[in-house]
C-alpha cells in the first residue's frame, strides 16, 4: 500500500461536509439559509470546545469517556454557585473552570499510576461523577442565570457571538499549543510512541496526568457555555456529549492510538456531524434515526484510522513516497 | 536430480514505488535444507509471503510438484503442506502447548483435552525435547515456543516448513537443539527453506544457498562447495573491505565506573569505561546485558550500586538523569523503544532537546531545523525530507536517527544495544564507520551485541555475563571466540 491516507483524510473530510451540504441544500429549502448556518455554528461551539479538550488526552495516546459527566458536575455546580449561593459570576465560573480542571486532574493521575486502559478508569470515574453531580443537584434543575453569565452566549463582541468568537480563540491557541510550544511536542511525543518518548528524558508520567487535566479545563469551559446556552440546567445535560466529541475527534482525523490530529480537522469533524444532525432533522428523519447514522460514522472513522495505521504497519520495504507525506509538526 | 517440491517461475511483485519481487524463479528440492540470504529488503520475506499465500504475486507462477497455481491463497498453502514459522510467533499465548500444537485442525465440536496432550506428547517425543503440553504457551521461552511451532507444523503434516530468523531468539544451546530437529525433519523427507543472517549458520546445516538481492534471484549454490566471502560478495554485490575499520586513538582516564550494580536479577556488577573506548558486552540471551544498560540509564529502578561519571557519584533515577549526566541510549528494540515510527525524522532527532531549547514553552523552530539537518548530513540519512515519517526509513537509517537523538543530547557515554541487529549488511559498515568517528572524537561507548564477530572486531575490551553475573573481563590482546563462549555459558 503506498496512499497517503492520513493526507487524503485531510482532504477527505472537508469534501465530506461539502457534500453533505450540497445533498441536504436539495433536501430542504430550509438547509441552505443563513439562520439555519448560524444556528449550526453557535448551536456547537460547546462540542468543539469539548473536542479540543478530549483532542489532548487523545493525541496523548489516551482516552477519556467522563468528560460527559464532568460536564453535568461542573454545570450544575456552577449553576448553583449563582442561582442558589447567589455567589459573584466570575466566582461561579472561577469554581466551575477549578472543579473542572480538577476532576480531569483525578483521571490523570489514577491513568498515570494505574496501569489500566484509560478506557475503563474513565468509564469508572464518570460513573463516580454521575452519583456525585445527582446528589449536589439532589436531581433539581437550577434555571434563570444572571445577564452577565448569560453574555456568554447571547454577548456579541464585534458583531460576533461571543461564544463562536471563544470558541474561535480556543481553536487557534490550541493549534499554537501542538505547533508551537513544547507541551504541545511533549503531548505528540507521549501518544507517538510513550516508552520512546520517556528514554528520550521526557516526564511521560506528569505528562499524562497534565493532559487529563487541560481535558478537565477546557471540559469545564465547555460546560459553561453548554448552560449559558440553556439557561438551565441539571444532572442530565452532558452525558452524552463526549460521544459526539470522540466521533467528531476521530472523523477529523486524531488518531484513536495518539500521536496525530489537527485542529481543523476537528473542528470540521464537529460540523459534519452537526450537519448531519440538522440536516436530517429537516429531511424529518427524526432523531432516533440520527443515533443509528452516528454511530455507524464512528464505527467508519475507527475502522479508517485502524486501516490506515495498518497499511503502515505491514509496509514491508521503506518506500520512497510519490510525494513526501508533510510532516504533522509543522504547517 | 532429486525430486522438486515446489518451484516459483518469473514472479514478480511490485509495490507503488518499488519491484519487491522481480522476474524470481527458483526450485526447492525434496527433503533438503535450503537457505535464502539476501540483505534486508532483499525479498526473503516477500518471496515467503508469496509461497505461503500471505500476498498473491503481479505474475508468475508456484510450482508444487505437477500443480500449477498463479496465486496462493494461505489454506491452498497449508493443502499443499507448507508451514511458516515467522520471527513473530503465531500463536495464542493464553492456550497450552497442546492445544496450539492442533488448533489448526479439523474436529468436533468438542475437544479431548487428555487425547491431544497424549499426542502432544508424542510429537515432542519424537522431536526429543522436554515440553510440558498442559503449559500455557504465555509462560514458555522463546526457544520453546518456537519448538512448539515446530511441533505445530509436524502435527499439520508439513512437507515444507519455512523458517524466518529462527535462531534469532536462540541462545547457542538452543540453537543446536533446533539444528538436530530440522535435521530429523529432513531425513523424514521434509523440505526446510531457512532464512538467516548468520552466514556461519547455513554452513553448518544447509544444503544449497540461494541469494537474492534488491528484489532478484542471483544465485543457487551447493553449500559445501562455496565460502563465507563469495556469500557476502553476491549479497551485496560488491566487494567488502575493511569490515571493522580500525583506528588509532587510545582510550584515556576513566569516564564511568559502575559499581556493585544489581537489579533486574543482574547481582552485584562491577566495571568501568574510559574516555575513546568501545567496550564490549558479551553474553548470552537472558544473561542481563540489556538490564545492565536499563539501569544505568535508570530507565527501571535499580535494587543498589552506585554511577560515578567523571569521578562524581551521580544518582541516576530516570533516563532524563541519564541523560543531564551525558549517558545515552541506543536502545535494542529501535521500534518501541528508540523513536515514534509515525513521527517525523526532524521530530524524532530533537525529541531528546526541544524540551532544554525551548524557552517560556515556545519550542526553537529554527534551531530544531538546524540540529534536524546538521545530522541527517553529518550521519547521512538517507530520506527525501526531514518531514519523512520514520517508519518509511530502512533499519538503518532508522538507527542513524536514533543515534541523532542520542547525540543531539549532548551525551558522551552511549550505550549502544545491539547496534546492527536487523540492519543489513551496507548499512552496518556505516553504523561500525560512525561508531569509530564517535570514540575517535574522545566519546565513550557501551556495545552489547550477540554477534561474536562484531563484539570481537570493534571493542577495545570485552566484559561477559551469564545469568546477571559478572564472569570477567577481557584485553583485546586476549579476545578469543572460544574463551568467550566458554565464559558467557558460565565456566571460568
Amino acid at each position: 500500500m503506498k496512499i497517503n491516507l492520513r493526507g487524503l483524510q485531510k482532504y477527505a473530510v472537508m469534501f465530506i461536509l461539502i457534500i453533505l451540504m450540497v445533498l441536504f441544500s436539495f433536501s430542504s429549502p430550509y438547509f441552505l439559509t443563513i439562520r439555519n448556518l448560524t444556528n449550526i455554528i453557535t448551536q456547537n461551539t460547546y462540542f468543539i470546545i469539548l473536542a479540543i479538550g478530549l483532542s489532548f488526552v487523545m493525541i496523548g495516546g489516551g482516552i477519556d469517556l467522563s468528560v460527559g459527566w464532568q460536564m453535568s458536575l461542573v454545570g450544575v455546580v456552577t449553576a448553583m454557585c449563582m442561582t442558589l449561593y447567589h455567589l459573584p459570576v466570575w466566582l461561579a465560573i472561577l469554581i466551575g473552570i477549578l472543579l473542572g480542571t480538577l476532576l480531569g486532574f483525578f483521571n490523570g493521575m489514577i491513568v498515570a499510576n494505574i496501569k489500566v486502559f484509560p478506557l475503563i478508569v474513565t468509564i469508572a470515574t464518570s460513573t463516580v461523577f454521575q452519583g456525585i453531580s445527582y446528589i449536589i443537584s439532589q436531581a433539581r434543575t437550577y434555571r434563570s442565570y444572571p445577564d452577565q453569565f448569560l453574555f456568554i452566549a447571547k454577548g456579541n463582541v464585534l458583531g460576533i457571538p461571543f461564544d463562536v468568537l471563544l470558541t474561535i480563540l480556543i481553536v487557534l491557541f490550541a493549534s499554537f499549543i501542538y505547533y508551537k510550544t513544547s507541551y504541545g511536542w511533549n503531548v505528540l511525543a507521549l501518544g507517538g510512541n510513550e516508552e520512546a518518548a520517556r528514554l528520550a528524558g521526557i516526564k511521560t508520567k506528569a505528562m499524562k496526568i497534565s493532559v487529563y487535566t487541560v481535558c478537565g479545563f477546557f471540559t469545564a469551559v465547555a460546560a459553561l457555555v453548554m448552560i449559558a446556552k440553556a439557561n438551565t440546567t441539571n444532572s442530565s445535560f452532558g452525558p452524552g456529549t463526549e460521544f459526539t466529541a470522540l466521533t467528531a475527534a476521530i472523523v477529523g482525523g486524531i488518531s484513536f492510538m495518539g500521536g496525530e490530529g489537527n485542529m481543523l480537522g476537528l473542528v470540521t469533524g464537529v460540523f459534519i456531524l452537526a450537519v448531519l444532525g440538522n440536516g436530517m432533522q429537516l429531511a424529518g428523519w427524526g432523531t432516533y434515526a440520527q443515533y443509528i447514522v452516528k454511530g455507524i460514522i464512528l464505527l467508519g472513522a475507527v475502522s479508517f484510522d485502524e486501516l490506515q495505521k495498518n497499511a503502515r504497519r505491514t509496509r514491508r520495504k521503506p518506500v520512497m513516497p510519490i510525494t513526501p507525506l508533510k510532516g504533522d509538526m509543522e504547517k | 536430480m532429486r525430486e522438486s517440491i515446489l518451484s516459483v517461475r518469473n514472479i514478480t511483485k511490485t509495490y507503488p514505488g518499488v519491484v519487491a519481487l522481480n522476474d524470481v524463479s527458483m526450485t526447492f528440492e525434496k527433503g533438503e535444507i535450503h537457505a535464502l540470504l539476501g540483505e534486508n529488503g532483499a525479498g526473503k520475506s516477500t518471496l515467503i509471503k508469496v509461497i505461503s499465500g500471505a500476498i498473491q504475486p503481479d505474475s508468475g507462477s508456484i510450482l508444487f510438484g505437477e500443480k500449477e497455481f498463479t496465486k496462493m491463497s494461505p489454506g491452498s498453502a497449508r493443502e499443499n503442506g507448507v508451514a511458516v514459522i515467522y520471527q513473530e510467533f503465531s500463536l495464542v499465548e493464553a492456550l497450552s502447548v497442546a492445544q496450539n500444537v492442533f488448533l489448526g485442525e479439523k474436529r468436533g465440536l468438542l475437544v479431548d483435552n487428555k487425547d491431544v496432550q497424549k499426542r502432544a506428547a508424542e510429537i515432542f517425543k519424537e522431536m526429543n525435547v522436554s515440553m510440558d503440553p498442559a503449559a500455557q504457551v504465555r509462560k514458555l521461552s522463546p526457544a520453546k515456543k518456537q519448538l512448539v511451532e515446530i511441533a505445530k507444523a509436524i502435527s499439520s503434516d508439513a512437507r515444507i516448513l519455512i523458517m524466518d530468523e529462527p535462531s534469532a531468539p536462540l541462545s547457542a544451546s538452543e540453537v543446536e537443539t533446533m539444528f538436530e530437529i530440522i535435521g530429523k525433519l529432513k531425513s523424514q523427507g521434509v523440505t526446510i527453506i531457512y532464512i538467516s543472517h548468520r552466514i556461519e549458520e547455513l554452513f553448518r546445516i544447509s544444503d544449497r544457498v540461494t541469494v537474492m538481492r534488491d528484489g532478484r534471484y542471483v544465485d543457487t549454490l551447493i553449500t559445501r562447495s562455496t565460502n563465507r566471502k563469495e556469500l557476502i560478495d553476491l549479497m551485496v554485490g560488491r566487494e567488502l573491505k575493511e569490515y571493522y575499520p580500525r583506528r588509532s586513538n587510545a582510550p584515556g582516564e576513566v569516564v564511568m565506573e559502575v559499581k556493585n550494580l544489581s537489579g533486574l536479577g543482574d547481582e552485584n556488577i562491577s566495571f568501568s569505561v574510559r574516555k575513546g573506548e568501545i567496550l564490549g558486552v558479551a553474553g548470552l540471551v537472558g544473561s542481563g546485558r540489556t538490564e545492565l544498560a536499563s539501569i544505568i540509564y535508570g530507565a527501571v529502578p535499580k535494587d543498589g550500586g552506585e554511577t560515578w561519571i567523571d569521578g562524581k557519584k551521580r544518582e541516576i533515577h530516570s533516563p532524563d538523569h541519564a541523560l543531564k549526566y551525558g549517558i545515552g541510549l541506543i536502545p535494542e528494540d529501535r521500534k518501541h523503544h528508540g523513536c515514534i515510527m509515525y513521527a517525523s525524522v526532524k521530530f524524532n532527532i530533537v525529541l531528546s532537546v526541544f524540551n532544554k531549547t525551548a524557552r517560556f514553552f515556545m519550542v526553537d523552530s529554527k534551531a530544531q531545523n538546524k540540529t534536524a539537518l546538521y545530522y541527517k548530513e553529518k550521519f547521512n540519512i538517507k530520506t527525501p525530507s526531514l518531514e519523512q515519517k520514520v517508519i518509511n526509513l530502512s533499519g538503518g537509517n532508522q538507527q542513524k536517527v536514533i543515534l541523532a537523538k542520542t547525540l543531539a543530547a549532548n551525551t558522551n557515554i552511549l550505550i549502544f544495544d545491539e547496534p546492527t541487529r536487523g540492519i543489513d549488511v551496507g548499512s552496518k559498515q556505516e553504523i561500525y564507520n560512525l561508531m569509530i568517528d564517535l570514540v575517535n572524537q574522545g566519546k565513550s561507548i557501551l556495545m552489547i551485541s550477540s554477534e561474536m564477530e562484531e563484539l570481537l572486531g570493534m571493542s577495545d575490551r570485552l566484559i561477559v555475563l551469564c545469568e546477571g553475573r559478572f564472569m570477567g573481563e577481557l584485553p583485546r590482546e586476549e579476545f578469543d571466540q572460544r574463551h568467550v563462549i566458554e565464559l558467557a555459558s558460565g565456566h571460568h
